[in-house]
């Protein structure tokens, strides 16, 4: 029971980063950066692929190439696309992820590729006689601690505060004279910086990338921001970790019968949706955008 | 040409055949508060709108310092000194009193501790420093105005061009922007455009008016001569003859 609360809070903290990272750069942008999956995937390749370095290293280095690929990806792609249409953005956006999918799968192979991150945080440990693993210690503990360091960064400085204010009416906010590129390309950086300690916690748990290792949490994180409310950071937090809690809560109550988890987490994320449409954080949506 | 004033000269702007300003030309100098009337359909909102850069003029210049301001981006005007505050208010509903006026000096490059000096002198000189953490949805409309006016002034502007501050304001409130205009013309010593349909509030903020009618500039005097003015009174009567 006990491990089965602590599953769902770490499931719920992953998703929460993964919702979090999608919502920065949808509050500057009104951007569904579908491609966010590949972020994660490029972070997981590089995590198996520099195991024969020190941990701390290898997420230095994680990091540092997940950043760049979150910001090759603006400056290459969505900068060009600054004043179209959502929709073309968001097409932009599936087109982009496609294209990454199959650039890891020609640069690193069709075949996963497997290496044990970490060998240390995957075990078991024994306390109060309970067995308990590490990973989900671990995966609450960095959720809570990035949590509170975004929440620092969102609401203490100067740059959060420009990113609240352009998150809600990006109009006014370059009115005022902020930045907008400076900003969505922070946004950027900082999505990156969060997938890669998505993918941290991920390989621990699954250790075998594949190309498309960042899709499947992509698609829920989404979710998680739709029922938070889409244009707040706080109800994209929230709404990844409800997420996360629900399917993990699934998982434990169904048994074997959780082949089904995904039906009921979307009949639960449709009861929310029409209950509060707007999210449960959000008044409403908002169409604006660059 | 005053060097130090924000000058509009010969500024022409049609939209298709209806010509909507006609070669207006006004001069607001270093801590002047001038009031900008007219009637509906006047050209102000236009005019305004050319002012701070939001559209572009068919002819004429707009300089300040002598600096031509023409083509510059409403941002970029704001870093050379010219700040509006919005009809609507467009405050950020969810972020704090103190934190709308902080971004006035952030979005210009200014430190948060910069910031954040500025937004507490500038909200004490308003009066209304115990707002600074309250979500600005929970005030009043009446506060709200006085929060665009801060937010606007934090930028540290040369010149302030302010969009109808008193609408919405019920008869206690008008008073109370009338003295933080007077505040703000005291300690910042900005000069502000305000453009008004309370012809009282001009009179008593202002040291100077113009008057615009269909496009044209009728009158730039004093704000009690403007009352007596016949054209004024003409245009106001709707009256106006056609230009």
């Amino acid at each position: 029971m006990i491990q089965s609360i602590l599953d769902a809070i770490s499931l719920g903290g992953l998703y929460s980063l993964a919702a979090l990272g999608l919502g920065l750069v949808f509050g500057v942008m009104r951007l569904v950066n579908f491609a966010h999956g590949e972020l994660i995937t490029i972070a997981a390749y590089t995590l198996v692929l520099t195991t024969q370095f020190p941990l701390l290293l290898s997420l230095v280095l994680t990091i540092f190439v997940t950043a760049l690929v979150a910001l090759i990806m603006e400056f290459a792609i969505y900068r060009r696309l600054r004043g179209v249409s959502p929709a073309i953005m968001l097409v932009a956006s599936f087109g982009l992820s496609t294209v990454l999918q199959r650039v890891y799968e020609f640069t690193f192979g069709a075949l996963p590729k497997s290496a044990v991150v970490a060998p240390s945080l995957s075990g078991v440990v024994k306390f109060a006689g309970l067995s308990i693993t590490i990973s989900s210690v671990l995966t609450i503990i960095l959720a809570v601690v990035i949590l509170l360091a975004m929440g620092y960064l969102v609401e203490r400085t100067s740059l959060g505060l420009q990113l609240r204010a352009a998150s809600a009416d990006f109009r006014t906010a370059r009115l005022l004279g902020v930045r907008s590129n400076r900003l969505i390309t922070a946004a950027f950086v900082l999505s990156g910086v969060l997938a890669s300690f998505v993918a941290f916690i991920l390989v621990i748990q699954n250790p075998v990338v594949n190309p498309y290792y960042g899709l499947n949490i992509t698609i829920l994180a989404l979710v998680g921001i739709v029922i938070g409310g889409i244009s707040s950071l706080r109800g994209a937090a929230l709404g990844g970790f409800i997420v996360g809690v629900i399917l993990s809560g699934l998982n434990t109550l169904l048994g074997n019968g959780r082949v089904y988890s995904y039906t009921w987490l979307f009949i639960t994320v449709l009861i929310i949706l029409l209950v509060r449409p707007g999210g449960l954080l959000s008044k409403g949506s908002e169409l604006e955008r660059v | 040409m005053n060097k130090k004033a924000f000058q509009a000269d010969q500024v022409s702007k049609s939209f298709g055949a209806l010509r909507v300003l006609d070669n207006v030309s006004i001069t607001i100098n270093p801590g002047e508060v001038v009031g900008l009337l007219g009637p509906n359909g006047a050209g102000k909102s236009t005019f305004i709108n050319i002012l701070a850069g939001y559209e572009r003029q068919d002819g004429g210049t707009v300089t300040i310092d002598g600096h031509p301001l023409d083509g510059l981006s409403p941002s970029a005007r704001a870093k050379l000194g010219v700040a509006r505050t919005f009809q609507s208010g467009r405050l950020f509903s969810k972020l704090t009193v103190a934190e709308n006026v902080a971004l006035g000096a952030i979005g210009l490059g200014n430190s948060a501790k910069v910031a954040k000096e500025r937004t507490q002198s500038i909200l004490e000189i308003l009066g209304i420093e115990k707002l600074s953490p309250y979500q600005a949805e929970s005030i009043s409309h009446g506060n709200a105005r006085l929060v665009g006016l801060a937010r606007a002034v934090a930028a540290h502007p040369e010149y302030l061009i302010m969009d109808e501050p008193a609408a919405g304001l019920n008869e206690d409130e008008a008073p109370r922007l009338i003295h933080a205009l007077e505040s703000v013309t005291k300690n910042i010593g900005c000069g502000m455009l305000l453009v008004e349909h309370n012809v009282k509030l001009v009179t008593d903020a202002c040291s100077r008016v113009i008057v615009l009618a269909t496009g044209t500039l009728i009158f730039d005097g004093d704000p009690h001569e403007a009352l007596k003015h016949e054209e004024v009174k003409s245009a106001y009567l709707g009256n106006a003859g056609v230009h």
